[in-house]
């Protein structure tokens, strides 16, 4: 808004008149009265910026007129024409708010000072006007941010699937969102600034809080799994992490974040429960398949019987009664298989040399291999002493571990290979006995690879009951040992069994050392 | 003269049992163990028809199959097949071989599956020396 109306107030028209005059060449809108009366009326009609008024007029003074212009609008800028003597009234004005005063006779540079100097002045007030106003609004509208923000902020924390609570620097709590309201088991309004969390937290979460307290920690303390009590004596299983809440390196609070993991847990339990029914499908249907194999034999055992009884033919008695032999034989390996896989047991330890018992399965293979064309060869380390394990875990293991070495050289498509199995033991670190066999069969894909321990599950069609590395796993399992595989398609598989090893002389020296002292 | 009939497979028990159904039907079985010896028992032997099983060790039913049929001497001797997997595998293994030697064989004449009842094999024996 530019400044450009005043309003000039001389009983002296010819004054009134020049004074007009020179302000319309410079630019301005100009009013004009001839005494103070007629001057306020111009004043209230028009409304002008600056107003030039003379000080001694009758009737109405110039410093009624300032007064009475102060009144309507402090705000305007009203300038005096003074004359010789008017000292006294100058000061009056001044003191009663006047911006400034130019003697008579009046020049045009002193007018012009002054009525710059009156410009300057409301451009300056209208400046801090906007600027007042525009701060307001500023204010106003970052207030609203700020509750937009944290309306947002509590519909987050209230809405959170996770349970969300907050505490002061004394640890009493100031937020607690509903989910933390259903795993702490309480109303917020029931412990809002009246317990702290040693009250209400499992100990394991209030001293992790406090530890990180202590120690200035200023990140989030690690996801940890645990439980809550519940109100009803149980726990829900829970995840929970926080942080201590700082401002300027003081402690000023903590929150903390808890997860429910109930819903979780259920799933899992259903999915561990799911994978069983589908291990026992699969058992049902291996089985099925295997004992059809059993049956196949022994249908064709009795046939051969048959014809041997009819014909009175002593060969073929012979050899149905083997086939039949030999598929009785299956069914009770296999029931054996089932029965141990199914039961507890727990390893009959004894002293015994392993190096000894292998030796003794090795021997046991040995002619099948021969005639198989495999070459088997043991590397076992002298340093393995007598120990206390269970013979018959060792003997089994590697038996079955053999067996399938040699089915893996037999169903090598690449029938040139030379095959070979190679037996090693040695001792690991933390005394711990490893029997490594190694063949350089057909290996396994990664599909079968993967299905190795987890199922029943087996490569050899009717010829194995897909039993027996699960059991395998299970006996060195339950002999506090691993069982491991390496595998290469085509290149051959290495399996290797680790299980604790206790040399007997030093198990006896030190008990001799205890039983002295 | 009774007719020659080869008998592969690597289970001695279903050997006796098809050994003991041949002789009853007044066939002349001869045995092998293998794919391997399998070929080399046709190649001395010169059988009327083999009878041959999937999975073996060594020389498995698959290939020795391929054999047979891509071989122009051996190609007329009817193949029964005499297993326990199934059609469907042999098939889709067939395939593959075919794919990949880029030599396509045909199916076979008789596919059984184990069990096989004595009179089902003879049957499919009966119908393939007629043909």
């Amino acid at each position: 808004m530019a400044i450009n109306k005043i309003l000039i107030i001389d009983d002296e028209k010819d004054i009134v008149k020049f004074l007009s005059m020179s302000l319309k060449i410079d630019g301005y809108e100009t009013v004009t009265a001839y005494n103070g009366k007629q001057g306020i009326e111009v004043f209230k009609k028009e409304q002008p910026d600056i107003v030039l008024t003379d000080i001694k007029m009758p009737e109405m003074d110039g410093l009624e007129v300032l007064r009475q212009i102060k009144m309507i609008d402090p705000e305007t800028e009203v300038i005096l024409i003074t004359g010789h003597g008017d000292i006294d009234s100058t000061i009056a004005a001044l003191q009663r708010g006047a911006s400034d005063f130019i003697n008579k006779p009046v020049k045009d540079e002193a007018l012009a000072i002054a009525l710059k100097r009156a410009e300057a002045k409301i451009y300056m007030r209208r400046q801090l006007e906007q600027y007042t106003c525009n701060l307001e609004d500023k204010i106003t509208e970052a207030t609203h941010e700020i509750k937009r923000k944290s309306n947002f902020q509590k519909l987050l924390i209230r809405s959170s699937n996770d349970g969300i609570a907050a505490t002061d620097s004394d640890w009493k709590f100031v937020i607690c969102n509903p989910e933390a309201e259903k795993i702490f088991g309480c109303k917020f309004s029931d412990i809002v600034n009246k317990i702290d969390i040693e009250t209400l937290y499992p100990s394991d979460i209030a001293k992790s809080f406090k530890k990180a307290a202590k120690e200035d920690k200023d990140e989030n303390l690690d996801w940890k799994e645990t439980t809550f009590p519940s109100k009803d004596g149980n726990s829900i299983p829970i995840r929970f992490s926080g942080r201590i809440l700082y401002k300027n390196e003081k402690m000023i609070g903590s929150v903390a974040f808890f997860q429910d993991l109930t819903d979780i847990k259920k799933l899992e339990t259903e999915l561990v429960q799911s994978e069983k029914m589908a291990a026992v499908g699969q058992t049902v249907s291996g089985l099925a398949h295997y004992v059809k194999n059993i049956l196949v034999g022994l249908k064709g055992g009795s046939y051969v019987v048959d014809v041997g009884i009819k014909k009175n033919n002593t060969d073929k008695l012979i050899a149905g009664w083997d086939t039949i032999k030999k598929n009785i034989a299956r069914v009770s390996d296999l029931v054996q298989d089932l029965i141990s896989y199914s039961k507890e047991r727990e390893p009959d330890y004894q002293i015994c040399l392993p190096n000894d018992i292998i030796i003794e399965v090795v021997d046991l293979v040995k002619d099948v291999a021969k005639k198989n064309n495999i070459k088997i060869t043991t590397k076992l380390d002298p340093a393995i002493k007598e120990t206390s394990m269970d013979p018959q875990t060792i003997h089994r293991s590697l038996l079955n571990l053999i067996t399938n070495a040699m089915d893996a050289c037999l169903d090598d498509i690449d029938t040139d290979k030379n095959f070979g199995i190679s037996i090693k033991t040695y001792l690991g670190a933390n005394n711990i006995f490893c029997i490594e066999v190694e063949d350089n069969g057909s290996g396994m894909n990664d599909e079968t690879q993967g299905k190795l321990f987890t199922s029943f599950f087996s490569t050899k069609g009717g010829k194995g009951t897909g039993l027996g590395l699960l059991l395998t796993k299970k006996l060195i399992e339950e002999h506090r040992g691993t069982i491991n595989a390496k595998t290469n398609l085509g290149m051959g598989t290495i399996f290797t069994i680790e299980l604790p090893y206790k040399e007997t002389e030093t198990e006896l020296k030190e008990l001799t050392k205890e039983d002295l002292s | 003269m009774s007719k020659k009939v080869l008998v592969v497979d690597d289970d001695p028990d279903v050997r006796t049992f098809i050994v003991t159904v041949l002789e009853e039907n007044n066939f002349t079985p001869i045995v092998a163990q293998d794919g391997v010896e399998g070929l080399q028992k046709i190649e001395e032997e010169n059988p009327d028809l083999v009878t041959l099983d999937v999975l073996m060790p060594r020389g498995s039913g698959i290939r020795l199959y391929r054999k047979l049929k891509t071989d122009p001497s051996l190609k007329n001797i009817p193949v029964i097949m005499l297993t326990g997997i199934t059609l469907k595998s042999f098939l889709r293994s067939q395939k593959t071989l075919s794919e990949f030697q880029g030599e396509k064989v045909p199916v076979p004449d008789f596919y059984l599956e184990k069990p096989v009842e004595p009179e089902e094999l003879i049957d499919a024996i009966n119908e393939s020396l007629k043909g």
